[in-house]
């Protein structure tokens, strides 16, 4: 996030796009709700008529993957309206020109072609996004998981650009994280390109300084992306895959592809909580102790860094990851040797500018936001106060494409993916509690109730979903909160495991997100 | 013999403070922070739930090795020591970049770093990624 | 009140006590005991409230033979009483160390140092039920406007069960609101207003207006108003003042299920 969680609050008009808030983010989701009784303006955009949706001044509900019509539909009006920040704009951003020329051609009425979004209510949301100011804009995968995902991402930046809302208390572009240290990880250079503190691994200056502080050469071309190894894997390049923590098998796209990819490793370590689908393949599995059981450190989707203390010893044999990682590394003959996470954090401080201030007692019980880079710094609540990082902002006009795949007569719905408020992610760590178990035992698939009507099913038969890649099979959910013609199931479910519909060719050509939010299916009702 | 232990719930991206309530090195209950700045005293139905999967019995307990498609519990050392020259051999014949790495959203700073320091340093490799994509 | 805590460790009269200590800028509870007296200046009265009698009725249901002091104020004497009168705890199990503050109208004397009027949003005042209002401001609603506005309280709801997780006086082993048949699971917000209509109804008799549920909840429902109203009714139909002593019998609804065992129903998997 560019802004912090508490500044939600005072925002004039916060705008949802592809976020079910109350249920994947429910603490931001009360922050959105105090706002909204504040005074400002709530705008939902989703293709679900989502809780949230209940409590807005706006709520439109376009067509999945037509994200970025819409917001350039946005940006046409307040263009043609006058309501671009035009100081923002000359002082701080280029490549305004391309922008204007780009989204000239959506007009209210292409953009309802495209997406359903009617004239009257684009206009609406255009306006009161631009002139409720400060605007604070939250999204999550429903912008990410599309193979325009990058392009959608440009897009709601380019609106926030355009009316001025960067670098202002409660204003920005705030992107709400899904798992707890997504964003710890990628500050953590758990990416194919760069080191801690996106320090490039291609850069000779960093690689140089990493070399030294690691004392061994280091690789300088930036490695696989996750959906490459898996490639890598099927064609047999990749003989060993070493996993922490994540479940890919449930949550890749493309079962059936990805089964054979892992058939063809010659070492699969599994390093988790539980014998997950993924842990079951494995050759090794290394048990780890939870959250609870260990001292460490997690940063929040507004990049504050926060410490975790260990409240139990570890379960049965398990070990914290970080000593699991110590001994295995020294088994390799590279020995490490730490006494404790805290010795860890201070030898990745030293070498990460961002987190270079922090020490685990500046960081106490509430934390402190990055950039902090120094012993006496007070950490940075929201970015882009003065500059980008790149000096300008950059307006990237980007022209509307749709998803990989429409349906058809063969496949005539959409299907889409996604949690649910008691679960998280492929199901564990939440499956495993009898209390979030209870809430929601089995996977379902959502309906519309037309849709229902047609197919003769009621609340609870059994459904048969079919996509190019596959079938699975699930009980009906009949909600009104899905449009006819559209599909949801939750991904938390391995015995409805979502990702044999979903499509793992589609992905993003940047950032190499597969199209999990669309995919075109058939339903029927399972007939025994 | 008791205590509260503050902490950060581990489910979703927002990281809300909570406290753990320990009696003789169990875990009893979760608490939401009153004072925490991110949550404020509150929680959602997963936070107040935190410690089951914790002390879930389907946790692992015990390092695992698969002999002839089925596992064995076995000792660390064993465990490690065949992941150690197992990986080196893969190494060794096919180069570091067959070796891959998915570190995760669901461990520590610390963790992650050590990791992904384990692929560059160690194994000789940027294939290092995570599910965040997902 | 430090001595006083001394006294008691020293002499037996409690084995743990639970009060509050300041760690890294926040006030948390902390049990204090025999063994680590040297910690008694680190004692405080905190800002923040804790439902520490919830906390030691959950020791005491692993440890039945402990005696436990806690720091309490009027609502924490209150619970305690309502939770004997539930033989959740015999007699005498919990001490408390009296440091007073309510605001609650069940005891009228003094002002509370934590509940401090929150200001509410416009938006809120005009749709929702206001927070500070009294049952008697909220009574001059009409209907029609006191539906929708509760409706629209209500469709807040993430349902958390943060209001029952918090709450001193609900130990219940199963839960009303955990009954598939009475309300629908797996999905947001949970029935309206069913959901908390049950929870309205089963807090008769028993909630003793401490206000934590309120505190706890992530959207701001007047959740105390709302139990204050229904207490209200049991108080001038049948006389019964919640949490007033410990010797009144249990006070029941029609229908309502407390199990008689005393055994609640937090206990960890
Ligand atoms: S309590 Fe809920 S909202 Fe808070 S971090 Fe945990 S899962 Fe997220
Ligand atoms: S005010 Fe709320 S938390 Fe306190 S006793 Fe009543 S219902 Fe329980
Ligand atoms: S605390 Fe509030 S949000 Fe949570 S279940 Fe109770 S009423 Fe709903």
């Amino acid at each position: 996030m560019t802004n912090s969680i508490a500044e939600i609050e005072d925002a004039a008009c916060v705008f949802i796009i592809g976020s079910n808030t109350s249920t994947s983010h429910p603490l931001i989701a009360r922050r959105v709700l105090r706002a909204k009784e504040k005074g400002a303006k709530l705008l939902v955009a989703d293709p679900r008529a989502i809780q949230m949706s209940h409590f807005a001044d706006v709520a439109v509900n376009q067509r999945l993957g037509s994200d970025v019509a819409l917001l350039n539909g946005m940006m046409h009006l307040i263009l043609k309206n006058g309501w671009e920040d035009r100081d923002f704009i000359k002082a701080r951003t280029e490549g305004f020109e391309e922008l204007k020329e780009t989204v000239a051609a959506y007009t209210p009425q292409r953009v309802q072609e495209i997406s359903g979004v009617s004239p009257a209510d684009l206009e609406k949301m255009s306006e009161i996004y631009a002139t409720r100011r400060p605007a604070t804009l939250l999204y999550t995968m429903g912008i990410t998981q599309h193979t325009t995902g990058v392009d959608n991402v440009k897009s709601v930046c380019n609106l926030a650009m355009l009316t001025g809302n960067v670098g202002v208390a409660s204003s920005g572009v705030n992107p709400l994280r899904g798992q707890n240290n997504v964003q710890g990880a990628c500050d953590m250079g758990g990416l194919p390109n760069v080191f801690p503190g996106y320090q490039q691994v291609a850069n000779p200056e960093a690689n140089a300084k990493f070399t030294k502080a690691w004392g061994r050469p280091l690789p300088d071309k930036p490695g696989r992306t996750l959906p490459d190894m898996i490639t890598a894997m099927s064609e047999g390049k990749l003989k060993a895959l070493y996993v922490i923590g994540e479940n890919p098998k449930l949550s890749d796209p493309d079962a059936n592809h990805l089964k054979h990819a892992f058939n063809n490793l010659e070492l699969l370590i599994v390093q988790d909580l539980f014998l997950s689908e993924t842990a079951q393949g494995a050759h090794v599995v290394l048990p780890a102790a939870s959250s609870a059981e260990k001292d460490g450190t997690f940063t929040n989707t507004e990049r504050r860094c926060m410490r975790l203390r260990q409240a139990i010893k570890p379960l049965g044999n398990c070990l914290p990851d970080w000593e699991i990682a110590s001994r295995l590394a020294t088994a390799m003959g590279y020995p490490m040797s730490y006494r404790n996470a805290e010795e860890i954090f201070r030898e990745m401080a030293a070498l990460t500018p961002s987190y270079a201030g922090m020490s685990y007692e500046r960081l106490g019980i509430d934390g402190l936001h990055w950039p902090c880079p120094t012993a006496d710094h007070p950490g940075t609540k929201f970015l882009h106060p003065v500059q980008f990082t790149r000096g300008l902002g950059k307006f990237h006009a980007v022209q509307y494409q749709d998803p990989r795949e429409l349906p058809d007569a063969e496949y005539p719905y959409y299907l889409t993916t996604g949690r649910m408020f008691a679960h998280y992610h492929t199901g564990t760590m939440t499956r495993v509690s009898p209390a979030l178990d209870r809430e929601q035992p089995t996977g379902y698939v959502e309906i519309n109730p037309q849709d229902a009507f047609k197919l003769k099913v009621r609340e609870g038969e059994v459904l048969v979903i079919s996509s190019p890649r596959g079938r699975i099979e699930a009980p009906a959910k009949i909600s009104p909160e899905m449009l006819p013609g559209n599909l949801f199931l939750p991904i938390h479910f391995g015995e409805n495991p979502t990702n044999v519909l979903t499509n793992s060719e589609a992905l993003d050509p940047l950032a190499k997100i597969p199209e999990f939010k669309v995919s075109k299916a058939r339903v029927e009702k399972l007939v025994e | 013999m008791y205590r509260l232990v503050p902490s950060v719930c581990s489910y979703c991206g927002t990281g809300c403070g909570v406290l753990f309530e320990v009696l003789d090195g169990q875990l009893l209950k979760t608490l939401p922070l009153k004072t925490h700045p991110v949550n404020q005293g509150k929680l959602c139905i997963k936070g107040w739930n935190l410690h089951e999967f914790v002390n879930s019995r389907m946790r692992l307990q015990s390092p695992l090795l698969k002999v002839n498609g089925r596992f064995h519990d076995v000792t660390w050392n064993r465990a490690l020591q065949f992941t150690a020259e197992k990986l080196k051999g893969i190494i060794e014949k096919y180069g570091p970049d067959s070796v891959g790495v998915l570190v995760s959203a669901k461990i520590t700073n610390e963790e992650n770093y050590l990791l992904q320091k384990f692929a560059r340093a160690v194994v000789g490799t940027n294939n290092v990624d995570h599910c965040a994509r997902l | 009140m430090k001595d006083k805590v001394r006294d008691w460790l020293e002499t037996g009269k409690v084995d743990l006590f639970l009060g509050y200590k300041q760690v890294d800028g926040h006030p948390l509870p902390h049990a204090f005991s025999k063994e680590n007296l040297a910690e008694l200046g680190e004692l405080i009265v905190s800002p923040a409230r804790y439902a520490l009698e919830k906390l030691a009725t959950e020791i005491l249901a692993i440890k039945p033979a402990l005696k436990i002091g806690i720091l309490g104020r009027d609502c924490n004497q209150r619970a305690v009483n309502v939770l004997t009168v539930h033989q959740q705890i015999s007699p005498g199990q919990i001490q408390i160390l009296e440091v007073n503050c309510c605001p609650s109208p069940l005891r009228k004397h003094a002002a509370c140092s934590t509940l401090q009027p929150q200001t509410y949003g416009a938006v809120k005042l005009e749709l929702g039920v206001d927070n500070n209002m009294s049952v008697a401001q909220m009574d001059q609603f009409d209907q029609e406007s006191l539906y929708s506005r509760w409706m629209y309280e209500f469709q807040k709801c993430l349902k958390c069960y943060g209001c029952r997780d918090i709450c001193p006086v609900c130990f219940c082993k199963e839960c009303s609101l955990e009954n598939n048949d009475l309300v629908a699971t797996g999905g947001l917000p949970p029935e309206v207003p069913l959901f908390h209509l049950i929870r309205a109804v089963h807090m008769a008799g028993r909630c003793v207006d401490c206000g934590l549920c309120e505190e706890a909840c992530p959207v701001d429902i007047p959740l105390r108003l709302l139990y204050r109203k229904v207490n209200g009714i049991v108080k001038d139909l049948f006389g019964y003042e919640t949490g007033g002593s410990h010797e009144q019998p249990p006070f029941s609804l029609l229908g309502e299920s407390t199990p008689p065992e005393a055994e609640p129903h937090s206990k960890a998997v």
